[in-house]
């Protein structure tokens, strides 16, 4: 099975600044892919450049087996877009809007059924100027869903959403997923990319730092987790020397232990075996977002 | 062709709900057309008024002149400031953008602003011509056919330029602010305002080079009945041209 989109050697500069600096990566046929990093670090550029929105500076890029510099017509007819800072006349109306795309579509969805699953019928004749962001982002999701695509890509799908709004967007992208669309998904929101993404290709100043699925980030960094207790037994020495255990760290009654693999199941049989049971012992597992701490060097929202 | 008549219905309720670009473009050429008849009368004798060797009314009553030169104005309004604002403010917000991606081709979105700015023309032509017979008797259309090709031919000179404006200037507020001023400077040396016959030499040769001017005498010798001015549309189409070209080719969708 070919894949859905292949990137070689992707390179993209806005004058003298480096956007997009040798990216390659593949996206694999009902998958959804997610392209994470900060803003700033080339994931809308590189998304917009396979799209066909952006020209090319060097590289080569298939996606559904076409050339998007040269053959962007016939792509665009098969992918669906929803992009960053786009927007639609303030005046036309929800259903006005899905209309007049679907106009374009080779192969149109039912307008009423597009707007009842994207919750919009109690907008439809509503002015886009007048909608809220919610509202307006679930416009753009489902104008990019108008033409049945196979392939659909999301920038900053959940941008502007309430957190409710947010768990029943990804609740529908996961469902698209599952009726066979392979999703490309552009975020900086380290919760989204966990939830949703079955791969990430991580993005930091136009350069492709790591590619894995979410768990394989964090595995492969062999990032401690944090056993956390209380208790006013004064000598741990024997938790120390579990091979596990890089460090025990401790401030009156409350202690650290940080580890690797099972530190938590080994830690809680000594405890038991001392005949110390905490009622507070709990661990804190490594994140993607430590995961990306790691990789970059810095936090995504700095 | 279905992207095309979505796309002109789409943008025909856009302009129906933008109150300002319909009070200017067809209000603005019937209040000139009604006071300029006003000051200057609708008397058959200033027919023959001669000044620097040129009929000022072109033989026929100044309700008359006017009449069919505010047409063109209206022509003028929609090339030079509907079509650049439109455009231009498209651009900045990002809706070119969502075209583009949906595949919507450029030729389709300009051809739906050249159709609504084709009907928009029509409306005003009607109600100029129907607005100075009703209150001035004046002459309507003589050879009908010959206006509506003038009017079909000065929409898309000016839709060229106005799309020329769109590719080249910045945002929605520099495409307001030059193509205000691009369209009162030619509706002043255009014979739209003062007839040509009154203006200093130095300004009728200026105004040679306006593509008004030659609207509004490939409006007015139709609807005069002098027959079709066939050099006045060869020059409108040598605009449309002039202008068509690079507009297309700089025209750019963010």
């Amino acid at each position: 099975m070919a894949s859905m989109i292949s990137v070689d050697g992707l390179h993209k500069a806005y004058g003298s600044t480096i956007a997009v600096d040798d990216v390659s990566f593949s996206v694999e046929e009902g998958e959804i892919f997610g392209v994470l990093g900060p803003n700033g670090a080339g994931k809308t550029t590189t998304v917009e450049c396979i799209q066909g929105l952006r020209s090319v500076d060097r590289g080569t890029i298939r996606a559904l087996g076409f050339d998007p510099t040269t053959e962007a017509g016939e792509l665009r007819q098969r992918i669906g877009s929803q992009l960053q800072d786009s927007a639609l006349p303030g005046r036309l109306r929800v259903a006005e809007s899905i209309e007049l795309f679907s106009a374009f579509a080779r192969n149109p969805v039912d307008i009423d059924q597009l707007l009842s699953q994207w919750r919009l019928e109690e907008q439809r004749d509503q002015p886009f100027a007048s909608l809220s962001g919610g509202q307006r982002q679930r416009l753009f999701i489902a104008l990019a869903f108008v033409n049945s695509p196979e392939l659909v890509f999301l920038d900053e799908l959940t941008q502007g959403l309430d957190p409710q709004a947010r768990r029943a967007t990804w609740e529908l992208i996961r469902e698209i997923r599952y009726h066979g669309t392979t999703v490309v998904l552009v975020t900086h929101f380290m919760d989204e990319a966990e939830q949703l993404c079955d791969r990430l290709a991580v993005v930091d100043r136009g350069r492709l730092i790591a590619l894995d699925t979410p768990q394989g980030l964090v595995d492969g960094l062999g990032l401690s987790s944090i056993v956390r207790f209380s208790t006013s037994e004064s000598d741990l020495s024997w938790i120390e020397r579990l091979d596990v255990v890089d460090s025990v760290t401790r401030e009156g009654d409350s202690v650290e232990v940080r580890g690797s693999g099972g530190v938590l199941a080994l830690v809680a049989a000594e405890l038991v075996a001392h005949g110390i049971v905490p009622v507070d012992l709990r661990v804190d597992r490594p994140t993607l977002e430590d995961a990306f701490l790691a990789l970059t060097g810095r936090a995504i929202r700095s | 062709m279905r992207g095309y008549l979505a796309m002109t219905r789409a943008e025909m309720r856009l302009f129906r709900r933008e109150p300002f670009s319909v009070v200017f473009v067809l209000a603005f050429p019937l209040m000139m057309m009604l006071l300029l008849s006003a000051v200057f009368g609708n008397d058959q004798a200033d027919a023959n008024d001669v000044e620097n060797g040129m009929l000022v009314w072109r033989g026929v009553t100044p309700t008359d002149y006017y009449t069919a030169g505010s047409v063109a104005v209206i022509v003028a309004a929609l090339g030079l400031m509907t079509l650049p604002i439109n455009l231009s403010g498209y651009r900045e917000q990002g809706i070119l953008r969502r075209l583009r991606a949906s595949s919507v081709p450029a030729s389709t979105l300009f051809s739906a602003q050249l159709t609504v700015a084709f009907a928009t023309l029509l409306a005003g032509a009607l109600i100029m011509g129907f607005v100075a017979w009703l209150g001035y008797d004046a002459t309507l259309p003589q050879d009908v056919a010959g206006v509506a090709v003038a009017l079909a031919v000065g929409t898309v000179a000016f839709g060229a330029i106005g799309l020329l404006l769109a590719s080249v200037v910045g945002g929605s507020r520099a495409a307001q602010g030059i193509g205000l001023l691009l369209f009162f400077a030619m509706w002043l040396v255009s014979g739209t305002a003062p007839p040509r016959a009154v203006l200093p030499s130095g300004l009728r040769d200026v105004s040679d080079y306006v593509p008004l001017t030659h609207l509004v005498t490939a409006i007015q010798d139709p609807w005069f009945g002098f027959g079709w001015s066939w050099s006045d549309l060869i020059v409108l189409a040598g605009f449309a041209i002039v202008a068509g070209v690079p507009a297309l080719w700089l025209f750019r969708w963010d």
